[in-house]
C-alpha cells in the first residue's frame, strides 16, 4: 500500500503532466468571460474538459452550474472541490469583453483551471483507490454578486431565489451530500506572501433600489416634475453622513452603484436606480447599517416628495476556515511554495459565498497569490499561471488525499469537530428573513 | 388761507434750518446699533427727541416702540409716518457694535430722524392748523426679522403676540386709529441709480426655527452610540438645495437660514443644532409650497440620521403693496426736491427679493415705502455706508412732510378720496386670523 506522501507525488505528477492543458483551459476562460448566470460558454467547456476526463456529471444546476464525482474505492465522506464560473464587469479591463463589459478582473478564470487539475491529480494511477468517500467536483455560478436588478427579475419570475451561486446551491440540495469544501481564489497582494489562507469575510446584504419621481421638461417646467435623480443623491448624501456611526471592528462596507440616473437630460429624471452592498464583518453589523442605509433612501425620496422600492436581498455570511482542514492544507502549501511564503490572513472586508458554505460545513478559501494589480480593477491580471493554476490545484489535491486517505481518518475527524452553526433548514430560514421589499411614499 | 404751496415751503424750510439736528441724530443712532426687541437705548433717543419737539407721545409699544399723535387744524383721517428703531447684526460692519454684532447695515438709523425731521415741518403752527386730520409719528421696533429663538421665547413667554414690529403694533392695535401710512427707506447705490424710486413690491415670507435633536456620545470613543443632529441639518440643507430648480422664477422663492448652534463640544457627538431659515416668496401660495418642500427637507435630514426634528413656523411679512394714489402725490414732491431726472418709478411687479413688515401694513389701509439712493455698498453688508445724509435724512424727510400736507390740505380731501376708494386685502381681524393659522409647531421622529 502506497504512503499519503507516494499518493500525494503520484498526483502532482500527474497534474504537471496536464499543465499545459490547465492553464490553457484557465485562459480561454479568461478571453470568454461571463457575469453570472450566464456563465453558458464557460459551463460548456467545463463540461467538455470533466467528458474528457470521463467524469459524468450534472449541468445546468443554478443555471449554469455542474457538478461531477471522483469516486474512492471505499464508503466515506465527500469533500467538495469548488471552481467559479463567473467573471466580473469592469470597464477598461486588458480582458474585457467590449460587448458585455465582462472581464475575469477576480481571477475566477483560474479557478475552474484548479479545480480541474485537482480532478486530473486524483484520477492518477493508483490514487482513487486508496481514498474512503467521494470527491465533488463543483463549477458554480455567479459569485460576483452583481446584475441585481438583472438576478432579482430571475429572481422574481422564479427562475432563482437567491442572487449568488452556492446560495442557490444549498437550496438546490447540491451540497446536501458534500462533507467539507475548499475552494482557492487567486489574490494580487504581494503582502499575502505566495499562498494565503485563515482569516475571515465581510458578509452583507444587497439593496435594489428605484427612486420614483414625476418627468417634466426640465427647462420648461421643472416645477411641475419631481427629481429621482436628486432623492438619490440625497439618499447617497444621507448614507455617508452616518458613516462614523459604524464601529471599526463591524468593518461596514457600503457602495451604491446607479445604474439608472434618468433617460434623457432635458427631462426631469423620474425613475432612477441603484444597487448597492451592505457589508459587515457580522450579521448585527451589517443589518444595523441596513437599517441606516433604508433610512437614508427613504429620507432622499422624503425630502423631493417622491417614492422609493427597496428590495433588500439576502447577501452572504462571513466566512470561517476550519482551523483542522487549514492546518493540514498549510502543510501541503508549504511543501510547494515553502513555508516562508505562507501568511495567515486576518479580516477580509469583501465577501465571498464561501461565507455560507462555511456556516454548515467545514471549508477552507485559500489564495494563491499569482495577479497582479489591484482586484477588481482594471489592472488585476493573473501573471504566474503556474502558481495560479498549477500550485494551486496540487495544494488542494494533495489537501483531500489527506482527508480521505487512511479511511478517511481526517476528513471524519474534521467533520465530527466542526460545530456548524447553521443548519441547511436554518441557513435558508436566515437568508429567506432577510429579504424585505416595500415602497415607501411620503 | 395760506396756499398748498406757502405751507411746503414753510415745512421745507423748517426741515432745512433743522438739518445738522437731524444728521447729528441719525449718526448717534447709527453709532449705537440695537437688534429689533433690543431698541432701548434707540428707543429712549428719539422718545427724547419727540419729546424735544413738544410730540406726546406712548412709550414702549411691543417693547420698544414709540407713537405720537399730533392733531391738525380740524378732524380728518389719519396719516402715519414711520420710522424704524431696529439694526441687524453684521460683523465687521466699519459701525458694528462689538459687543453685539449689531450694526446699521440697512440703513434705519436714518429713519427716525427722516420721521423728526418730517415733524418739524408739520408742527409748524402754521402748516397744522391749515390741515384736516392726524399725523402718528411712529418708531417701531423689530423690522430685520433675526434673532429667531429669542422673539420665540419672547413669543412663548406671553411677552409677544407676532414677533416682528409693525405686525405687533397691528396686533396691539397702535394702528387702529391710522388711516394710512409711509415710510422711506434708503437704498444703495448698487441697487437703485436715482436720488428717490418709487413703487415695486417685496416678497411675502414665513420664518422657520428648527431644532435638530439627536444623542450625544463621545466623538472618539463611541460614535456609534450618538446620534449627529449636526449631519442631520447638513443633510437637509443639501437636500433643500435640491429643491431650488422646483421654484418657478417668477415666484421669486428665496430659501436662506443660518446654523445658531451646530454642537457645543467638538469631542462629543452634536446632539442639539439649531437652524434659522427664511421661506421667501411673492405669493402665499408660493410660500406654502417652498415651505412645505423644506419641512420635507428637515424632516428628511432627521430621518436619515434617526434623529428628531422640532420645526417652528413663524408668520412672516405679506407682500408689500404700494398705493398708487399716495405714490403719485410723493412723486410730484419728490420730483421738487430734487427733480424729475432724480426719480425712478417701478413697475408694481418688480420685486425687491427682500421683505418687509409694511408689506404687512399694505394689506390693511394704503401705504407707500419709497427709498431714498444715499448709500454705497450692498444692503445687509459689511460695506453698506450713508454717504449722503442730505438724501438719506433731510429729503425724505421734506418729502414725507410735503406729502402730508397734500394729504390733509383742504379739508383732507385727497386722504378721504384715496381712503374711500382703497380696498383693502384683509381687516385687522383677517389679519390676524391668517397670521396666526401660519404658527405652526411640529416634533417629527426620523426612525
Amino acid at each position: 500500500m502506497p504512503t499519503i506522501q507516494e499518493l500525494k507525488d503520484r498526483v502532482n505528477a500527474a497534474i504537471d503532466r496536464q499543465a499545459d492543458q490547465l492553464i490553457k483551459t484557465a485562459k480561454t476562460i479568461l478571453n470568454n468571460p461571463e457575469p453570472g448566470f450566464r456563465e453558458f460558454k464557460t459551463a460548456k467547456l467545463v463540461g467538455e474538459v470533466f467528458d474528457s476526463f470521463g467524469i459524468a456529471h450534472q449541468d445546468g444546476i443554478g443555471i449554469t452550474g455542474l457538478k461531477g464525482y471522483l469516486d474512492g474505492a471505499t464508503q466515506g465522506p465527500t469533500v467538495g472541490v469548488m471552481g467559479e464560473l463567473d467573471s466580473l464587469k469592469v470597464q477598461g479591463h486588458p480582458h474585457v469583453d467590449s460587448e458585455t463589459d465582462a472581464a475575469h478582473a477576480c481571477g475566477h478564470h483560474c479557478q475552474i483551471g484548479m479545480m480541474l487539475g485537482v480532478a486530473a491529480g486524483l484520477q492518477a494511477d493508483g490514487v482513487l483507490e486508496n481514498l474512503s468517500g467521494r470527491i465533488a467536483l463543483m463549477a458554480v455560478p455567479a459569485e460576483e454578486y452583481i446584475e441585481v436588478a438583472y438576478r432579482d427579475d430571475l429572481r422574481r419570475e422564479g427562475k432563482l431565489e437567491f442572487i449568488g451561486g452556492k446560495p442557490e446551491f444549498i437550496r438546490l440540495g447540491a451540497l446536501d451530500d458534500v462533507d467539507v469544501a475548499m475552494m482557492t481564489h487567486t489574490s494580487s497582494n504581494s503582502q499575502e506572501g505566495k499562498i494565503a489562507f485563515g482569516g475571515t469575510n465581510n458578509g452583507m446584504v444587497a439593496k435594489r433600489i428605484r427612486f420614483l419621481g414625476r418627468a417634466s421638461h426640465a427647462g420648461g417646467a421643472p416645477w411641475l416634475g419631481v427629481n429621482a435623480l436628486n432623492a438619490a443623491m440625497i439618499a447617497m448624501s444621507g448614507i455617508h453622513a452616518q458613516r462614523e456611526t459604524y464601529q471599526d471592528a463591524h468593518t461596514v462596507r457600503i457602495h451604491p452603484i446607479i445604474t439608472q440616473g434618468g433617460v434623457a437630460v432635458s427631462s426631469v429624471p423620474a425613475d432612477v436606480r441603484m444597487e448597492t452592498y451592505v457589508r459587515g464583518a457580522n450579521t448585527e453589523g451589517f443589518l444595523d447599517a441596513s437599517t441606516k442605509v433604508d433610512r437614508a433612501l427613504r429620507a432622499g425620496a422624503m425630502a423631493v416628495g417622491g417614492s422609493v422600492e427597496i428590495t433588500t436581498l439576502p447577501g452572504y455570511l462571513p466566512i470561517q476556515s476550519d482551523e483542522s482542514m487549514l492546518d493540514l492544507y498549510k502543510v501541503n502549501a508549504a511543501s510547494l511554495v515553502g513555508e516562508e511564503n505562507l501568511v495567515r490572513l486576518q479580516h477580509r472586508t469583501g465577501s465571498t459565498d464561501m461565507g455560507d458554505v462555511s456556516q454548515l460545513m467545514p471549508v477552507i478559501h485559500p489564495y494563491v497569490v499569482a495577479a497582479t494589480g489591484n482586484g477588481h480593477g482594471i489592472d488585476y491580471v493573473v501573471q504566474d499561471y503556474e502558481l495560479g493554476v498549477i500550485t494551486g490545484a496540487k495544494a488542494m489535491a494533495m489537501t483531500v488525499i489527506d482527508l480521505l486517505s487512511d479511511g478517511a481518518r481526517q476528513a471524519n475527524r474534521i467533520k465530527a469537530e466542526y460545530n456548524a452553526p447553521l443548519t441547511k433548514d436554518s441557513y435558508l430560514s436566515l437568508m429567506r428573513g432577510m429579504l424585505k421589499e416595500g415602497t415607501y411614499t411620503k | 388761507m395760506s396756499t398748498l404751496e406757502d405751507l411746503k415751503a414753510k415745512a421745507q424750510a423748517a426741515i432745512d434750518d433743522r438739518a445738522e439736528w437731524l444728521i447729528r441724530n441719525a449718526r448717534t443712532i447709527l453709532d449705537n446699533p440695537e437688534p429689533g426687541f433690543h431698541e432701548i437705548k434707540t428707543s429712549r433717543f428719539v422718545s427724547e427727541k419727540m419729546s424735544e419737539l413738544g410730540i406726546d407721545h406712548e412709550s414702549g409699544i411691543a417693547i420698544t416702540g414709540l407713537k405720537g399723535v399730533v392733531q391738525g387744524g380740524k378732524p380728518g383721517p389719519t396719516v402715519a409716518i414711520i420710522g424704524e428703531l431696529d439694526s441687524l447684526r453684521v460683523l465687521d460692519h466699519p459701525h458694528t457694535d462689538p459687543d453685539t454684532g449689531a450694526a446699521h447695515a440697512c440703513g434705519h438709523h436714518c429713519q427716525t430722524p427722516m420721521m423728526l425731521g418730517a415733524a418739524v415741518g408739520l408742527m409748524l403752527p402754521e402748516v397744522l392748523e391749515n390741515l384736516a386730520g392726524n399725523i402718528a409719528f411712529i418708531a417701531v421696533p423689530a423690522e430685520e426679522f433675526i434673532d429667531v429663538e429669542y422673539r420665540w421665547g419672547l413669543h412663548q413667554n406671553g411677552t409677544l403676540g407676532l414677533m416682528a414690529g409693525k405686525q405687533e403694533f397691528i396686533r396691539l392695535g397702535a394702528f387702529d386709529d391710522v388711516d394710512m401710512a409711509m415710510i422711506v427707506h434708503t437704498a444703495s447705490d448698487s441697487q437703485e441709480s436715482t436720488k428717490f424710486s418709487i413703487g415695486g413690491t417685496s416678497n411675502g415670507h414665513v420664518v422657520k426655527f428648527v431644532k435638530f435633536i439627536g444623542k450625544a456620545s463621545h466623538a472618539g470613543g463611541s460614535p456609534h452610540l450618538g446620534v449627529n443632529a449636526l449631519q442631520a441639518a447638513i443633510v437637509a440643507l443639501n437636500a433643500l438645495n435640491t429643491q431650488r430648480e422646483t421654484f418657478q422664477d417668477q415666484n421669486n422663492i428665496r430659501l436662506h437660514g443660518i446654523l445658531t448652534q451646530g454642537g457645543v463640544s467638538v469631542n462629543s457627538i452634536p446632539a442639539d443644532v439649531r437652524y434659522e431659515g427664511r421661506v421667501r416668496g411673492r405669493t402665499a401660495e408660493a410660500i406654502a409650497d417652498a415651505n412645505g418642500k423644506m419641512d420635507n427637507c428637515l424632516r428628511a435630514g432627521a430621518l436619515t440620521m434617526g434623529a428628531q426634528v422640532e420645526i417652528v413656523t413663524i408668520p412672516g411679512y405679506l407682500p408689500m403693496k404700494n398705493h398708487q394714489g399716495m405714490m403719485d402725490i410723493f412723486k410730484q414732491n419728490a420730483i421738487e426736491i430734487v427733480g424729475e431726472s432724480e426719480i425712478t418709478t417701478h413697475p408694481a411687479d418688480r420685486n425687491r427679493g427682500g421683505s418687509t413688515d409694511m408689506g404687512d401694513l399694505s394689506q390693511l389701509m394704503p401705504v407707500i415705502h419709497p427709498y431714498t439712493t444715499a448709500a454705497t455698498g450692498s444692503g445687509h453688508s459689511v460695506d453698506y455706508v450713508v454717504q449722503d445724509y442730505t438724501q438719506a435724512v433731510v429729503n425724505p424727510a421734506k418729502a414725507m412732510a410735503m406729502t402730508v400736507i397734500d394729504l390733509l390740505y383742504d379739508d383732507g380731501q385727497k386722504a378721504k378720496e384715496l381712503i374711500d376708494n382703497h380696498t383693502p386685502l384683509f381687516n385687522k381681524n383677517s389679519y390676524l386670523n391668517f397670521q396666526n393659522s401660519r404658527l405652526t409647531e411640529e416634533r417629527y421622529i426620523g426612525e
